[in-house]
C-alpha cells in the first residue's frame, strides 16, 4: 500500500534536490477528488506463479555511469539478477511522474528486503537528462528516497548518443518540451514506463502508472524467479 | 487487498495541462490528447477502379481553426485491398497499427514525426503463422510496449473460434491465448486496469463476415453462426474468470470511465439490445438488457466521458441514437439523429462535445452509396452538423482514430543539446 504521508515528505525533500526548476516538486494531493484519467488500483494480483509472462524483447547493455561517478556496465549490474528498471529525471517537476515512479521502487525495495529477495533482484533507475543529472545529482536524489546503493543503483550516460541507445533499446520515448518560442524548458514528456527483467535481460513485464502496483510487481519477480522453463517464443 | 489510491500522470507531458479530450474509448495505457483535436485518421477502404484502388490511411483536418477544417489533408495508401477494418495507437502514441480482416496483413504507421502525415513503416505479413492459425486482426489495443490484438476467426476452417495475440510495439510476436472452448468467438477486447479485468466480445468467422450480406442472411444455418457471449477475464494471467451469455454478437465493449463505476456497455448486432455488464458486490459479473435499440443491426457504440450517454449508431437505419445511462440499468433514448445509410463507427470525443461518425461496415455487407464522415457538436442541448467530408473519391471511411499536434516531432532521437537548439515546438 501507499503511504501518502510518505510520497508527500519525499516529494518535499525532492526540491532540495531540484533547486530552480520550473515548477519544482509539489507534494501531490492524493485525496480522493476525482481527476480524470485517474487510476485507482482496486484488486488483489493473481498469485506468483500462477500466470506466464511471455519475453516481450531482449535489452542490450550499456555502460554507464552510477552515483559514484564510476563507468558501469548494466549488465555486469543485473547479471543473473532479475532486475527492475525505470527511467526518470531528477527535475521532473510532475508530482505524479518520475517521482512516483521512485516512489515505487521504495516501496519494492522493502518489500524485497523484507521478503529476502533483495539477492536476487536489483533496482535501476536511469536518468533521462545527462546533462544536469551528474552522478552528483543522482546521489542526492538517490538519498531522497533512501535507496540502499548496493541494491538500488541510480545510472546517468556518459553521452547522449548512449542514451539514445538505451532508451531505443526498451522503447522507451522522451522528448523535450518547449514553450511557445521555441526554448527548451527543461522537461521532458515520456510515457511513465517500469520494466521488469529477467536474468538473461528479457524484459518480461512493462508497468505504467496504472499498473504500476508493487504487489503486483512483487509477484512477478517471483513468478520470473520460480519459472521453470523459459517463457515466451523469443526465448525458445 | 489493495487499498484505494489515486494515481495519474501516466504520461508525463511537461506542458500539455490535464487530460481533456480524445476518443473516450481508447486504451487507460495511452495519453490522451488535449484541447481540440487536430486530425482524424481514417482507415479506409479501398474500391475496386477507384483511384489507385488501395486501402489507406487517410487524414480528415479536425480543428476549426484551421482553413482545412474538415478537408482531407493526406492520404497514405497501403499496397492492395485487405479488408481495411479497425486500427489503434501503441501507448506512446507514436504509431498507429491497422489490420485488414480478409488478408491479416497488419500495416504500421509512424503518426509520431509528422502528425498530419501518417507514413506506413512496416507491415506485418505473419500474423497468421505467428499466432498459429488465426485470422482477421480486429482491435488493436495498447498495453504497456506492447500491442494486444483480437481476432475474428481462424485458418482452419474460417469459424469464429479465435483468440487474442500479442506483438511488442517494434512488431515482433509475443504470445497466442485463444479464447475458452465454451465461448469460442471474438471481437472487440478492452481492459479495466482498476479492477485488473478484461473484457472480450464475440462476432463471427471469416466464412460469415466475407460473405455477401444479402446471401448471408437468407442462410439459415450460417446464421447460427455468431458469437452470443461476453467473457471476462482477469487481465494480468490473460486467464477467463466468467463467461457472460449475450446472445446476439455482442460487439463493442466500452467500460465507464469513472472511478466505482465498475461496469461497461455493449451492443448486440442481430438481437437489437443495449447491454450492461456490472460487477456484482460479490465481485462475480452479470449483464442486463438495458434498452431496445431496435432489429436496425446496432454496430458501433460510444461513450460520453462522464458515462451518462451512450452513442449508438445501426448499419440497418443509418441512425445515430444517444441513450441516457446515468441510471446504468436503465437506457433512456434521449436524441435521434439520421446520419444516412450504413452508419457504422461513431466515436466522442474525450471532452464530450463532438461527435464523429463514418459509414461502411464491411465491403461484402455494405451497399452503393454515399460514404462519408460526418461531425457532430453538441450546442444548447442538441447535436448540430459541423461537417461531412466526402469519402467517395478515396473508398469508405471506417474506423477513426483522433489525434494532436501535440503528439508532434518527439521522438526519442531529441538530445540534451536540443535545449538551446531546436526549433521544434512539441506544446500548445
Amino acid at each position: 500500500m501507499w503511504r501518502r504521508a510518505d510520497i508527500a515528505a519525499a516529494l518535499l525533500a525532492g526540491l532540495a534536490v531540484a533547486p530552480g526548476v520550473a515548477g519544482g516538486h509539489d507534494a501531490p494531493s492524493l485525496g480522493d477528488e476525482f481527476v480524470k484519467g485517474v487510476f485507482s488500483p482496486s484488486f488483489v494480483p493473481p498469485a506468483a506463479g500462477s500466470y506466464e509472462l511471455p519475453a516481450v524483447k531482449r535489452v542490450a547493455g550499456f555502460v554507464l555511469r552510477d552515483s559514484t561517478g564510476r563507468s558501469v556496465s548494466t549488465e555486469r549490474i543485473t547479471a543473473g539478477k532479475v532486475a527492475v528498471v525505470s527511467f526518470i529525471y531528477t527535475a521532473c517537476p510532475e508530482r505524479l511522474g518520475c517521482p512516483l515512479a521512485s516512489q515505487a521502487l521504495q516501496d519494492l525495495q522493502v518489500r524485497l528486503k523484507d521478503e529476502g529477495l533483495h539477492r536476487d533482484v536489483v533496482l535501476l533507475s536511469i536518468s533521462f537528462d545527462p546533462a544536469l543529472d551528474s552522478p552528483g545529482r543522482l546521489a542526492k536524489y538517490a538519498r531522497v528516497y533512501g535507496a540502499d546503493p548496493v541494491f538500488w543503483r541510480f545510472m546517468t550516460a556518459p553521452s547522449a548518443l548512449v542514451l539514445e541507445g538505451i532508451l531505443e533499446s526498451y522503447g522507451q520515448d522522451r522528448a523535450p518540451v518547449y514553450d511557445p518560442r521555441g526554448r527548451f524548458t527543461g522537461r521532458y514528456s515520456h510515457v511513465l514506463k517500469v520494466f521488469l527483467l529477467d536474468r538473461d535481460g528479457y524484459i518480461r513485464n512493462i508497468y505504467s502508472a496504472g499498473f504500476l502496483v508493487p504487489e503486483l510487481v512483487v509477484n512477478d519477480i517471483k513468478t520470473v524467479l520460480t519459472e521453470k522453463e523459459a517463457q515466451g517464443v523469443l526465448k525458445r | 487487498m489493495i487499498q484505494r489510491i489515486l494515481l495519474a500522470g501516466f504520461l508525463v507531458f511537461g506542458s500539455f495541462g490535464s487530460a481533456a479530450a480524445d476518443e473516450t474509448c481508447q486504451s487507460p495505457f495511452l495519453p490522451k490528447v488535449t484541447g481540440q483535436e487536430d486530425y482524424i485518421y481514417v482507415w479506409t477502404l479501398g474500391v475496386k477502379g477507384l483511384g489507385d484502388g488501395n486501402d489507406s490511411m487517410v487524414t480528415v483536418d479536425a480543428n476549426p481553426k484551421s482553413p482545412f477544417y474538415g478537408k482531407m489533408i493526406n492520404r497514405a495508401p497501403v499496397p492492395g485491398r485487405h479488408e481495411a477494418h479497425h486500427a489503434g495507437f501503441t501507448d506512446d502514441r507514436r504509431y498507429l497499427w491497422a489490420g485488414g480482416l480478409d488478408t491479416s496483413q497488419i500495416f504500421v504507421f509512424d503518426v509520431g514525426s509528422d502528425p498530419a502525415k501518417p507514413k506506413l513503416v512496416k507491415t506485418i505479413s505473419t500474423f497468421v503463422k505467428d499466432t498459429g492459425g488465426m485470422v482477421g486482426p480486429h482491435t488493436f489495443y495498447a498495453l504497456p510496449g506492447r500491442m494486444l490484438i483480437s481476432a475474428l476467426s481462424n485458418a482452419q476452417d474460417g469459424s469464429g473460434r479465435t483468440g487474442l495475440a500479442e506483438y511488442s510495439n517494434d512488431g515482433k510476436f509475443i504470445r497466442t491465448i485463444w479464447m475458452p472452448k465454451e465461448a469460442p468467438y471474438g471481437y472487440d477486447v478492452r481492459v479495466n486496469v482498476n479492477l485488473n479485468r478484461m473484457l472480450t466480445s464475440s462476432f463471427a468467422g471469416k466464412k460469415n463476415y466475407m460473405r455477401p450480406f444479402g446471401e448471408l442472411v437468407k442462410d439459415g444455418e450460417a446464421m447460427k453462426n455468431f458469437g452470443g457471449s461476453v467473457v471476462v477475464w482477469d487481465f494480468h494471467a490473460r486467464k477467463p474468470l466468467q463467461v457472460l451469455s449475450v446472445p446476439g454478437a455482442p460487439l463493442e465493449l466500452r467500460w465507464a470511465l469513472l472511478p466505482n463505476h465498475n461496469y461497461a456497455f455493449t451492443a448486440t448486432a442481430l438481437t437489437g439490445q443495449l447491454v450492461l455488464i456490472y460487477q456484482q458486490e460479490d465481485g462475480t459479473w452479470a449483464t442486463k438488457n438495458i434498452a431496445e435499440i431496435g432489429a436496425n443491426l446496432p454496430v458501433d457504440i460510444s461513450i460520453a466521458p462522464d458515462d451518462s450517454k451512450i452513442y449508438v449508431n445501426s448499419f440497418g437505419d443509418g441512425t445515430l441514437r444517444v441513450y441516457d445511462v446515468t441510471n446504468p440499468f436503465e437506457g433512456k433514448l434521449i436524441e435521434q439523429v439520421k446520419l444516412g445509410e450504413m452508419a457504422n463507427m461513431v466515436s466522442s470525443s474525450w471532452d464530450g462535445k463532438r461527435l464523429y461518425a463514418t459509414n461502411s461496415l464491411l465491403s461484402q455487407w455494405d451497399k452503393p452509396g454515399d460514404y462519408w464522415l460526418k461531425a457532430f457538436a453538441w450546442e444548447d442541448g442538441k447535436l448540430v452538423t459541423k461537417f461531412t467530408t466526402d469519402f467517395n473519391p478515396v473508398g469508405r471511411a471506417h474506423i477513426m482514430n483522433l489525434n494532436s499536434k501535440a503528439f508532434g516531432p518527439r521522438a526519442a532521437r531529441s538530445t540534451p543539446g536540443d535545449r538551446r537548439t531546436s526549433t521544434n515546438v512539441a506544446s500548445r
